[in-house]
């Protein structure tokens, strides 16, 4: 198919972001096209903006317009509790519940050998340093569970433990206002294994 | 259980066929490139919603059509219930009386069934991974967690074998992340091993006895576990997990070296004896067929022990290759209780009352007709 060389370029754009394939593109550029001028600077300088005033905070890691970030700047929160996350959207979850006080510390992925991820890839370098310079008494750690997050976890886990701080993993198990009946075996041994005292 | 009728649309060389079943024995004869082995796979995929013969679905669905179709109805615990698979360039559904089961774990083990075919002979001659296939099929099919862990640890050993191949190139970098790894490995691989034990001492319970019987009384056998670590039947995974925590430690260097995980479940293996002489080396091609005709009975057992009801059984092509002796004691074991299908070309050459009494159809060209 011919289109212009703009819409084509537009086109190719959109391809580059996720879950876009080139059906949808060429949609998405043609509804471009019939947008109010406005809007379209709007949204081009939105684009920008958000990749030019967004940094990652250099003490957690997280996305963030100012450095270091609100979170690490809060001197209301507890410094002594960082809680550890994959992923930057990981924290606004963790946020969203409005309960955890303390702070965190974005690896930005997980360790994959087969993925070509080691350690040396992820945020843990600082994340060490860290804990060297600040009073840091439990991390917590709430990387995904699966094989790539169990391992993170465990070497993070493995690195600190000399210090002497607390390390925490978050419990997996049973999802809050489920059925015992509809969750799946492995689930279920997972929520057994984690059980506690009452 | 039993099946009680199969239909069949666009399902390999069957552009529509519709038959029930009797609940003993059925014979289906029929020349070659008929379409035998192809209904027997039938049977198969509705339990197991895959082949035993290809990993790809598409091969299921006949040659230009756009879906393939496998309905059944099942007996079982006293009330029968429809089963359906249907496979399409979407993929495949399984719907479980008529409500579509979006875990598979869910839907296998609706309906068991053993299916012993000429390819089952290399369970005794084949190399090492069919065997371990066989396990962890069987094990599967009664433990969904089994299959938790056979997964995770599949996916751990990819990594740590990625991570190795590194390690390979630069042995001076830290080894923390190895461990890691290794501890992984670890908890799942003694979890594996420990269930392993569990079925191998039922499956010989089983199999014994019934291999005795098959050989008149002249041949004992018997199953080894041939594990690549130094660890023992009589353990529980608590003590595997201390062996194989000391046997990696100490080849730590030794994998590094190699680029590669040297031992695990992955690389175990089972043998096989006769009268204590290895089967898959030394046993004659009967002993081989015997053997693993034993393992295939013995999973029969072990399913009524599990289920609490029998599997349906299909013979695919294999009773024209035993002798008299062998076919009719095979015969005399599955009467009256196991629904049993059976291929042949031809029945002049299987004489047993069995037979007589037996549900015979044939087959031709996609065709089937009902003899009696």
């Amino acid at each position: 198919m011919y289109y212009p060389e703009p819409i084509s370029k537009l086109v190719d754009s959109f391809t580059k972001l996720p879950g876009i394939g080139p059906k949808t593109a060429v949609r998405l550029a043609f509804f471009v096209l019939n947008m109010k001028e406005d809007d379209v600077l709007d949204f081009a300088k939105n684009l920008v903006n958000a990749k030019r005033e967004l940094t990652h905070c250099s003490v957690c890691g997280h996305i963030t317009d100012t450095d270091p970030c609100r979170i690490c700047d809060d001197t209301e929160r507890d410094s002594s509790l960082i809680c550890v996350v994959q992923d930057p959207k990981d924290v606004i979850a963790m946020e969203k519940m409005k309960d955890f006080q303390g702070k965190y510390h974005v690896l930005h992925g997980a360790i994959s050998p087969m993925d070509g991820i080691g350690p040396e890839d992820i945020n843990v370098a600082s994340l060490i340093e860290r804990l060297k310079d600040e009073e840091v008494e439990e991390l917590i750690l709430a990387t995904n569970p699966n094989v790539e997050g169990e391992a993170t976890a465990m070497y993070i886990s493995r690195l600190v433990k000399p210090s002497g701080i607390r390390i925490s993993r978050i419990a997996h198990g049973l999802p809050v206002g489920g059925d015992l009946e509809y969750a799946d075996e492995v689930t279920l041994s997972k929520a057994l294994e984690g059980r506690r005292d009452l | 259980m039993y099946i009680e009728e199969i239909t069949l649309t666009h399902y390999r060389n069957y552009d529509q066929l519709s038959v029930s079943f009797d609940k003993k024995i059925n014979v289906i004869i029929g020349e070659n490139a008929q379409g035998k082995t192809n209904l027997m796979e039938a049977i198969y995929v509705l339990a197991f919603t895959k082949s035993h013969r290809t990993p790809r679905d598409k091969e299921l669905i006949q040659w230009d059509a756009e879906y393939g179709k496998i309905e059944g109805r099942v007996f079982k615990r006293n009330q029968s219930f429809p089963l359906e698979v249907i496979f399409s360039n979407k993929g495949k559904k399984a719907k479980f009386n008529h409500i579509e089961q979006k875990r598979l774990s869910e839907y296998i083990g609706a309906m068991n069934v053993v299916m012993f075919a000429p390819e089952d002979l290399n369970l005794v001659k084949g190399s090492p991974s069919e065997r371990r296939k066989f396990f962890d099929m069987e094990i599967g099919q009664t433990q969904p967690i089994y299959i938790y862990h056979l997964g995770q640890y599949q996916r751990i050993l990819k990594e740590r074998n990625a991570l190795l191949k590194e390690l390979q190139r630069q042995p001076q970098a830290d080894p923390t992340m190895l461990r890691v790894y290794t501890d992984q490995l670890i908890d799942h691989a003694s979890i594996i091993l420990e269930r392993r034990f569990l079925f191998l001492q039922k499956l010989r319970n089983w199999a014994q006895p019934i291999h005795e019987g098959i050989s008149r009384g002249y041949e004992q056998l018997n199953i080894d576990y041939d594990a690549s670590v130094d660890v023992s039947e009589d353990m529980d995974s608590e003590k595997i997990k201390i062996v194989l925590e000391e046997y990696f430690n100490k080849i730590e260097s030794k994998e590094i070296e190699r680029g590669t995980t040297l031992v695990g479940p992955h690389r175990d293996d089972l043998i096989f004896y006769v009268n204590d002489k290895n089967v898959q080396t030394f046993g004659s091609q009967g002993q081989q067929r015997t053997t693993a005709l034993s393992l295939k009975l013995a999973e029969i057992e072990l399913i009524y022990e599990e289920v609490g009801e029998y599997p349906i059984l299909l013979l695919d092509d294999v009773l024209s290759e035993l002798d008299d002796y062998r076919q009719s004691h095979l015969l005399n074991t599955i009467q009256g209780k196991v629904q049993t299908f059976v291929t042949t070309t031809s029945v002049d050459g299987i004489a047993h009352d069995t037979i007589s009494q037996a549900e015979i159809f044939t087959i031709h060209n996609g065709y089937l007709v009902e003899e009696r």
